[in-house]
């Protein structure tokens, strides 16, 4: 970035005042975010004991035993699952609720603004509450399956091996489709009405109409949408955390749940640095395909 | 044949009535347009014949088969919308194809129909383009491609050229009435723009406040205007409209207002004394000599001709058209006279009807004409 020599005096103290009026952001920005990304990859070299912080050097030794360990694919694997099932649950579900939202229904308003509780509701209050609702003992959900003849006993909603990951991923759509379901109506909103009308009249029927204007026009708030929930149930650590706490055995524990129990219930911070540092890796590649995409649109317009 | 009818046609919006009882039938190849102000009524009465709003009464039947609860791609008619309604996502090629594949046309033909649509329009070039990428021009084209690569019975055209800049609408107007030509289909054509519906039609129907004021060709709606509102709304510039008195004279009829006092001719059975107005076109005046004498206002050059307001008796304007040659001062008194053949007298009211006999002999022969 070379400045051309030719700038006034004028131009040289606006330039000045840029920088000192960025200067706040970038130390902020260095001090929580560069300073402990590049601090983690650093902890992910030695073998430290978390409550003294000592250690020793042992390069890559880390990442060599992580990728032998079968807890870590387990929970990559955990992870993947808990990602692509809970994500299609709220792009179907979302998608779904935005386009009934969007029709002129008398309760619209009302029911826009009740659909935005669960996103609302802090994730302890709400993992709480389905806790209640899945207890095999005094649960309401299994009282009403009961009742109605759907099961015999009751079932073990947090407790059993797939039941676990199922129940998970149930919350964690219920909890995140609201985000979906917002971003969609806004983008229906903006679709021109004589685009259905002229579909209408070429013939389209309302199927036809849903896969020919709604969906193409959804197409690029989708690909956002998708992406950055994608990243952000990837690193999901409290819902699951407190539904679950990654049991029974490991079954539900996902990788941000894996570097928390290094970290603090095994006091290895080092082996935790190193689970953290790969996780980055893998998002890294969401976030590439994110400004990819978004970088696109900016040039085709 | 693809008539269409309108028999008793109403459209009320809660307690607004958008159109009310129309009565409008539509030959076979004819090219119509739909004239009047926004809020008439043409805009609805075109959607109403698309299918996409439902009358509230009547029935409206397109070759002979009321259509009233036909889906709107089961009716056999193509639109044109005001804002082309292009699908953004799709390539020229693929919009202009879309209403052939809901239809079932195997893909083979549908590529032939949509080459032989995209030549005809010169957009063959265009094809693999999105709508995005083209002028308002080319999305123009595209928008009437898709709608006549299917031959349907009818076109329906909502204001297809108002978005366009005013040299490309003429060029596209002569171009419509190229392809009406051509093509030999039934065109209903909304505009509120009475130059396209004079150059471009076979008969115009104008509107106001949801009810039909005329149905005619261009010429006799322009001679012989059924009303008031007509008489004022066709024509650049307008007619000049004076409100005044009407009196028998012996056999026949003067009209009276202010220091104007002219025989008119033979009056309708309509005709009584009292308040009536006098319409008069601006070409009807004649500056220069005469026994009236007015005020020169304003003197607008167009070019070949000039358009001079003039100031008579006080309060009354009058509208004249003269030849660029003739030399007027603003300002400056002069003297006119004024055609008495060619004069028109409505009742009173906004929608006064045309109270001249001419009408009545001139509407019955044209209608058993064409």
């Amino acid at each position: 970035m070379s400045r051309p020599n030719t700038a006034t005096p004028l131009e040289r103290r606006y330039a000045m005042l840029g920088v000192i009026l960025i200067a706040p952001t970038i130390l902020v920005f260095c001090a929580v975010i560069v300073y402990p990304l590049f601090s983690a990859i650093y902890l992910s070299l030695f073998q430290i004991f978390t409550p003294t912080l000592q250690g020793s050097f042992v390069g890559l030794e880390n990442y060599q035993r992580l990728f032998q360990r079968s807890e870590f694919w387990i929970s990559l694997r955990n992870t993947l699952v808990w990602t692509i099932g809970t994500l299609t649950l709220q792009i179907l579900l979302g998608v779904a609720m935005a386009l009934v939202l969007h029709q002129n229904l008398w309760f619209r308003s009302l029911a826009r603004s009740l659909i935005l509780f669960p996103y609302f509701v802090s994730t302890v209050v709400a993992v709480l509450v389905w806790r209640w609702l899945f207890n095999d003992l005094y649960g309401i959900l299994n009282h009403l399956m009961i009742s109605v003849g759907l099961i015999d006993w009751p079932l073990d909603f947090l407790g059993s091996s797939p039941n676990a990951m199922i129940s998970v991923i149930l919350v964690g759509a219920w909890k995140y489709f609201p985000f979906v379901v917002i971003a969609v109506l806004a983008r229906l909103q903006t679709i021109p009405e004589p685009l259905y009308e002229a579909a209408k009249i070429d013939g389209a029927g309302p199927i036809a109409r849903f896969f020919d204007i709604t969906l193409p026009q959804l197409r690029e708030v989708l690909v956002v949408i998708i992406l950055l929930r994608a990243i952000w149930d990837f690193k999901e650590f409290d819902l699951i955390f407190l539904l679950t706490g990654g049991g029974p055995l490991i079954t539900t524990q996902t990788l941000p749940l894996l570097v928390y129990k290094e970290a603090f219930a095994l006091n290895q911070m080092g082996m935790a640095s190193a689970y953290a540092v790969v996780m980055m890796a893998i998002m890294l590649v969401f976030m590439v395909v994110y400004v990819l995409k978004t970088r696109n649109k900016d040039e085709s317009r | 044949m693809a008539d269409v009818v309108f028999s008793n046609v109403q459209k009320t919006f809660g307690t607004f009535t958008a159109v009310r009882d129309l009565d409008l039938t539509i030959r076979s190849g004819e090219f119509v347009s739909l004239l009047g102000p926004s809020g008439c009524g043409k805009t609805t009465t075109l959607r109403m014949l698309a299918g996409l709003e439902f009358p509230t009464g009547g029935t409206i039947s397109i070759d002979g088969k009321v259509v009233n609860d036909t889906a709107p791609g089961k009716r056999d008619i193509a639109m044109v919308f005001q804002s082309y309604a292009l699908y953004p996502h799709m390539t020229v090629a693929k919009n202009i194809a879309y209403p052939l594949k809901k239809r079932g046309v195997p893909a083979a033909e549908r590529d032939q129909m949509v080459a032989k649509a995209a030549e005809m329009l010169q957009l063959t070039p265009l094809l693999n383009r999105k709508p995005g990428q083209l002028s308002g021009g080319q999305q123009q084209r595209v928008a009437l491609g898709r709608a006549l690569v299917r031959d349907p019975k009818v076109f329906l055209l909502d204001e297809p050229l108002s978005n366009l800049d005013a040299k490309l609408r003429g060029y596209m107007r002569a171009e419509l009435v190229e392809l009406h030509a051509r093509l030999g289909r039934t065109m209903v054509y909304v505009t509120h723009d009475q130059l396209e519906a004079m150059t471009m039609s076979d008969r115009i129907a104008i509107m106001l406040n949801g009810d039909l004021q005329q149905f005619a060709p261009p010429q006799e709606v322009y001679r012989f205007p059924a009303n008031r509102f007509v008489a004022g709304f066709i024509g650049t510039p307008s007619m000049n409209l004076i409100d005044g008195e009407l009196t028998r004279a012996g056999s026949g009829w003067r009209f009276c207002a202010a220091s104007l006092d002219v025989p008119v001719g033979p009056l309708n059975d309509m005709a009584q004394p009292g308040p009536a107005c006098l319409g008069m076109r601006p070409e009807s005046l004649s500056l220069g000599a005469g026994e009236q004498m007015a005020k020169v206002l304003l003197v607008e050059q167009t070019g070949h001709e000039n358009i001079v307001t003039l100031q008579f008796a006080g309060q009354i304007r009058l509208t004249a058209r003269t030849t660029a040659a003739q030399d007027l001062q603003m300002g400056a008194d002069v003297a006119f006279a004024i055609d008495t053949s060619a004069l028109h007298v409505f009742g009173p009211g906004e929608t006064g009807p045309r109270l001249n006999r001419l009408l009545e002999n001139k509407s019955s022969e044209t209608d058993g004409q064409t």
